[in-house]
Parts: C-alpha cells; sequence; structure tokens
C-alpha cells in the first residue's frame, strides 16, 4: 500500500516537470501518450495544468501593445535637445563620486589630524592646568573682578 | 526603401530615413522592452533611448546583420540595465526606509498598481505572478525566454542576438521553461493567487 502511494507520487511529480513542455507540444510522442493518460485520470494534475496554462496566457494578453501615436514626435524632440543633458549628465557622472570620495578623503585626514592633536595635547600637558585655572576663580570673587573693571 | 538604404540614409543624417525605419520597428522594440521590465512607460522609455542610440552610432553598423538583430540587441541590454539600477535604487531606498520608518513606500505601491487601472484584480494577480516569475530567472534565460515567447522568434535569430550557439539557446530556453514551471508550481501549492 506505502509503496502504491510512493510511485503515484513520484509519477505525480514526473507529469509536473513535463507540463509546461506539454502545453508548448514540446514532448515526444510516448511521452505525450503517458502526460495524457495521467491527465484523464488524475483531477490535481488537470488542475495544475489548466493553472500553468492561465499563467502562460497572459504573455499573449500583453504582446504586442499599441504604442503611444506621439512616440516619434517625442522620439524627434530628444534627437533635437539630447546631446547636451547628455553630456552634462556624463560630466555630472563622474564628477558627483570625485567629489564625494574627495569629501571622505578630507573628512578622515581630518579625523586623524584632529585625534593625532588631542592625544598630543594629553601628553605634553597636565590635567592640572584647567584645575588651576578654576581655583584662580574661587580666589578671586566675581564682584572684584567687575569692580576692577568700572 | 530596403535595409541598407535606411541604414545609409540614416548614416547621413536624413530624418525621413530615421522616421521610416522608427515607424517600423517601435512596436516590436516596444514589445520587447515591455516583455523585460513590465511596466509600458519605462518600456517606451527604453525604446526611445534605443532609437537615439541608433541614431547616433548608425555609422557604426557593419551591415552584417539584419538591423533587427542590432535594435533587439540594443533593446535587451538597455532593458536589463534599466533593471538593474532599480534594483540598485531599491536596496538604497530600503535602507532610507530603516531610517525613516518606512514612509516613502506607500507612494510607491500606489504608483505601480496605478500603472494598469482597468484590469481586474485576478488578471493583476495572475500577471504580477508571471512577471515575478521571470524576474527571478537568471539573466540569459529570462532573454532568451522573452525573445522566444513575447516576439515568438526562432532559435536560430535568439543565437544571432545573444551571440550564442543555437544548442545553448535551447539549453537555456528548456532551463527557463523548468524554472518557471517551478515557480508557478510552487505559487500553486502555496494557493498564492
Amino acid at each position: 500500500m506505502v509503496s502504491y502511494i510512493k510511485s503515484n507520487k513520484m509519477n505525480h511529480k514526473s507529469i509536473h516537470k513535463d507540463l509546461i513542455f506539454y502545453l508548448d507540444n514540446e514532448l515526444s510522442v510516448e511521452r505525450k501518450t503517458v502526460v495524457e493518460k495521467h491527465l484523464e485520470e488524475c483531477a490535481d494534475c488537470r488542475s495544475i495544468l489548466a493553472f500553468l496554462q492561465e499563467e502562460m496566457q497572459v504573455i499573449g494578453k500583453e504582446k504586442n501593445p499599441e504604442v503611444s501615436p506621439f512616440f516619434y514626435t517625442r522620439l524627434s524632440a530628444k534627437l533635437d535637445k539630447k546631446p547636451d543633458s547628455q553630456a552634462q549628465s556624463q560630466w555630472v557622472r563622474l564628477a558627483q563620486p570625485a567629489f564625494f570620495s574627495l569629501l571622505l578623503v578630507i573628512g578622515i585626514y581630518g579625523g586623524l589630524k584632529l585625534g593625532s592633536n588631542a592625544s598630543s595635547l594629553k601628553v605634553n600637558q597636565p590635567a592640572t592646568n584647567s584645575v588651576q585655572m578654576l581655583n584662580d576663580f574661587a580666589d578671586e570673587p566675581i564682584e572684584s573682578f567687575l569692580l576692577d573693571e568700572l | 526603401m530596403d535595409e541598407a538604404q535606411l541604414i545609409k540614409g540614416i548614416q547621413q543624417g536624413d530624418r525621413k530615413s530615421f522616421q521610416i525605419l522608427v515607424e517600423s520597428y517601435q512596436r516590436m522594440v516596444v514589445n520587447t522592452c515591455l516583455a523585460i521590465v513590465h511596466n509600458k512607460a519605462d518600456a517606451e522609455d527604453l525604446a526611445q533611448d534605443v532609437f537615439l542610440e541608433i541614431f547616433r552610432t548608425a555609422e557604426n553598423f557593419r551591415g552584417d546583420a539584419k538591423i533587427s538583430t542590432w535594435l533587439y540587441r540594443i533593446a535587451t541590454n538597455r532593458s536589463l540595465n534599466l533593471i538593474r539600477n532599480n534594483k540598485r535604487k531599491r536596496f538604497f531606498q530600503s535602507i532610507e526606509e530603516t531610517f525613516t520608518g518606512g514612509r516613502n513606500r506607500n507612494s510607491e505601491i500606489s504608483e505601480n498598481s496605478g500603472d494598469q487601472p482597468d484590469r481586474n484584480i485576478t488578471d493583476q494577480q495572475r500577471s504580477d505572478l508571471l512577471h515575478r516569475a521571470i524576474d527571478r530567472l537568471p539573466e540569459k534565460q529570462r532573454i532568451a525566454f522573452t525573445l522566444n515567447k513575447y516576439e515568438e522568434l526562432p532559435y536560430q535569430q535568439i543565437a544571432e542576438i545573444m551571440e550564442i550557439s543555437l544548442a545553448s539557446v535551447e539549453s537555456l530556453i528548456h532551463r527557463a521553461k523548468r524554472n518557471l514551471q517551478e515557480q508557478l508550481l510552487d505559487c500553486y501549492k502555496k494557493k498564492c493567487v
């Protein structure tokens, strides 16, 4: 029983593989007969075939669309205009990445420079200097500082 | 006027010859682009770019291939380029959306769904499903399949357009159909339509 179900499943699979070629009439005579015989007995495979057929019919519906009646008029206008804009767009296409690359390099260089300055400051200047400056304010009250200004 | 005369006229900058060429091939070029990009406005814009390229580079045309082969080649290349650019744009948009909280997504969806307002929802879903399946095919399979199905070109002409062997075209189309079928069956099983 199990082997029957298994072989039946395999049979379905092998039929599914050939359905698109069956629709296009590309199977050998023997294979076509096998597929047709199976389709007569199997409703599931018939349903799949119908689904595939409907999908492939979409191509027929989309084929050869009506082209706009102003196609040549638009093309002719483009033909008169295009060279300037194309030359400009080519220039822009080259200049834009070059500009952004330059900006990136400047940014990286600037970042490195700032980083190295900050690290050298740390080494040369002890942190106590800034503390001392703040302490000077404590020694001289702001009121007396303003009075001296007057 | 035969093809050689048309090309000679275009090479000399004759607009009348160019107009004849455009009117003879515009439907074919738009159809090819539409099969790849699935949007009529984009397909017409692409087709215009194809003809502009033809006008500007006509002197390079050696005449060893048919005009249609030349047109198909440019049309497929330009369509693939547009898809690649759109993918890139979508990638950056998705990054932007992660920062803006997806505010831009609604406008994009409404633009796409407004493309063919007169079709009922089942038709629209069906064609969306097929387009998605075609878009997932590798580029070469997609080109070979669309030229064969939408333009009904014989394998030999597809081989000339893609500059590959006849056996390669057969293999590409076979694999494209198999992949397409797999995706459609997967969707059928998941009941996505």
